[in-house]
């Protein structure tokens, strides 16, 4: 048990912030804890921190393994304080909620066994993430929104792709 | 006094209490809507949003610039409605609507079941520089830390948060603890401390009580409870306080149970008046009420 929590520990990494959100230091200003994202969002992917954050408790986080973001926008429609400043749905290309990182090492497509279960959800399709030689993904971090689908699909058990927060 | 007004005194504690528990019923409705795609109403009472209007705890917008050293000018927006309501009626806010004060006075009601208090006092009104001073005190804490000081100790929106977290995730934050600790020292210890000194959204409203908002008015002229040992105004105010002082401001939260009371027991002396008293009639009512003082304790 000692072992799986430290495993668990080493593999951490802060879940995502919605799209739009500003630096963590001004969100953590910004934001009042209100649920409204919360309530709107329509794939439940937002959820609100618990007491196990400290002072982050009460606001929004998405846990990509659990329910990424389908970036929709109407978060950032409702947001009251300009925590998660305003996004157009056609502009969400320009969402930085964090950058996706393939682990070579388990990834099944590094390893022999033919899957496109990221390349092919990947909402910005052939730009974020590419194919090379047709069968190894690769992740362009200056196209990637981070919206945590690929990490979402992934077959294995922990993912081999994670995306990393841009709000650490 | 206007058929309307009267009509308003005599069931003033049953609209008092259908608001307020329509008020409960909204928190859980709320993210039970959203929940189910209906996003019309969307919020806790940190700030609700009906239809296209975003609506926000004044507190809330105060801290947000504080901690921001920004204004935006959608959260100055938001935030100016409920302080136009505040300025016109007071803090109706905590009376009529907010959650833990309902729970508050039923917390209130049993501790009085179960330590019933024999020898009746008269209420003393607090100095108002109590209340300015704690609310300093957050204030200050509140920029010092950098921290969102408002949002942790606000208890009408930690209430409907975690009421709609119970609704849309099945759990309960640990933020209840909070509400739960004070819950006890005021059943245990100190009765009604947090709405009356505490709690910075309150404070917030009642920074904007000035001459011309609602308040509590007191005519002498009709008091006719001379000779009743405890006096209905003074027993029933949830707060402790003697509404027959003007200086009843700005721990008074405008919530009419004197005013219901009163009333009740045939008395016309306590309205609600949007005028700013005249001082001499101040005056006049202060050197009856000391006779009354005296009178009273002859009685006893």
């Amino acid at each position: 048990m000692i072992l799986e929590f430290l495993q668990k520990l080493a593999n951490y990494h802060a879940p995502l912030r919605p799209p739009g959100a500003v630096p963590e230091d001004e969100f953590l200003d910004r934001c009042i804890r209100c649920r409204k994202c919360e309530e709107v969002c329509p794939y439940d992917s937002i959820v609100m921190a618990h007491g196990d954050r400290g002072l982050k408790v009460g606001t929004p986080f998405i846990y990509a393994r659990r329910e990424p973001c389908y970036l929709c926008m109407k978060c950032t429609e409702v947001c009251p304080t300009g925590a998660l400043q305003l996004i157009k749905k056609e502009e969400k290309e320009k969402v930085r909620m964090g950058v996706a990182k393939i682990d070579q090492t388990t990834c099944l497509a590094y390893n022999g066994i033919i899957c496109r279960a990221c390349y092919e959800r990947c909402p910005i399709y052939r730009e974020a993430i590419t194919l090379e030689n047709e069968i190894y993904p690769v992740v362009h971090p200056e196209h990637c929104v981070g919206c945590g689908i690929c990490e979402n699909v992934c077959p294995n058990e922990p993912a081999s792709i994670i995306v990393y927060s841009s709000h650490a | 006094m206007t058929k309307f007004e009267e009509y308003f005194y005599r069931h003033l504690h049953i609209l008092r209490r259908i608001s307020q528990w329509a008020a409960v019923v909204l928190i859980f409705l709320i993210p039970f809507l959203n929940r189910h795609g209906i996003n019309s109403l969307m919020g806790t009472f940190y700030s609700i949003r009906i239809g296209h209007l975003d609506l926000m705890d004044p507190a809330l917008m105060f801290q947000t610039i504080l901690l921001t050293k920004h204004i935006s000018f959608s959260a100055l927006l938001a935030g100016t409605l409920p302080l136009i309501l505040a300025l016109v009626l007071g803090r109706v806010f905590c009376s009529w609507i907010c959650p833990y004060n309902l729970l508050a006075e039923y917390v209130a009601t049993l501790r009085k079941k179960v330590f019933p208090h024999k020898k009746y006092v008269l209420n003393h009104n607090p100095k108002p520089h109590w209340y300015w001073a704690i609310f300093g005190l957050v204030i200050t804490s509140l920029m010092v830390l950098g921290i969102p000081l408002i949002t942790l100790t606000s208890f009408p929106g930690l209430l409907s948060s975690e009421a709609a977290d119970l609704v849309l995730n099945g759990t309960i934050g640990v933020e209840i603890v909070l509400i739960l600790v004070v819950i006890l020292l005021e059943f245990f210890v100190a009765p009604r401390f947090w709405c009356k000194y505490a709690c910075p959204v309150g404070a917030t409203l009642a920074l904007f009580h000035y001459k011309h908002t609602m308040h509590v008015h007191f005519d002498p002229k009709g008091c006719t409870c001379d000779s009743i040992k405890t006096l209905p105004c003074n027993s029933v105010c949830p707060l402790g306080l003697d509404p027959r002082h003007r200086d009843i401001y700005p721990y008074c939260y405008n919530c009419g149970e004197c005013i219901y009371s009163c009333h009740k027991h045939q008395g016309k002396s306590l309205s609600f008046s949007f005028k700013d008293a005249p001082k001499k009639g101040v005056v006049a009512a202060r050197a009856n009420l000391k006779m009354n003082r005296t009178i009273k304790e002859v009685d006893a």
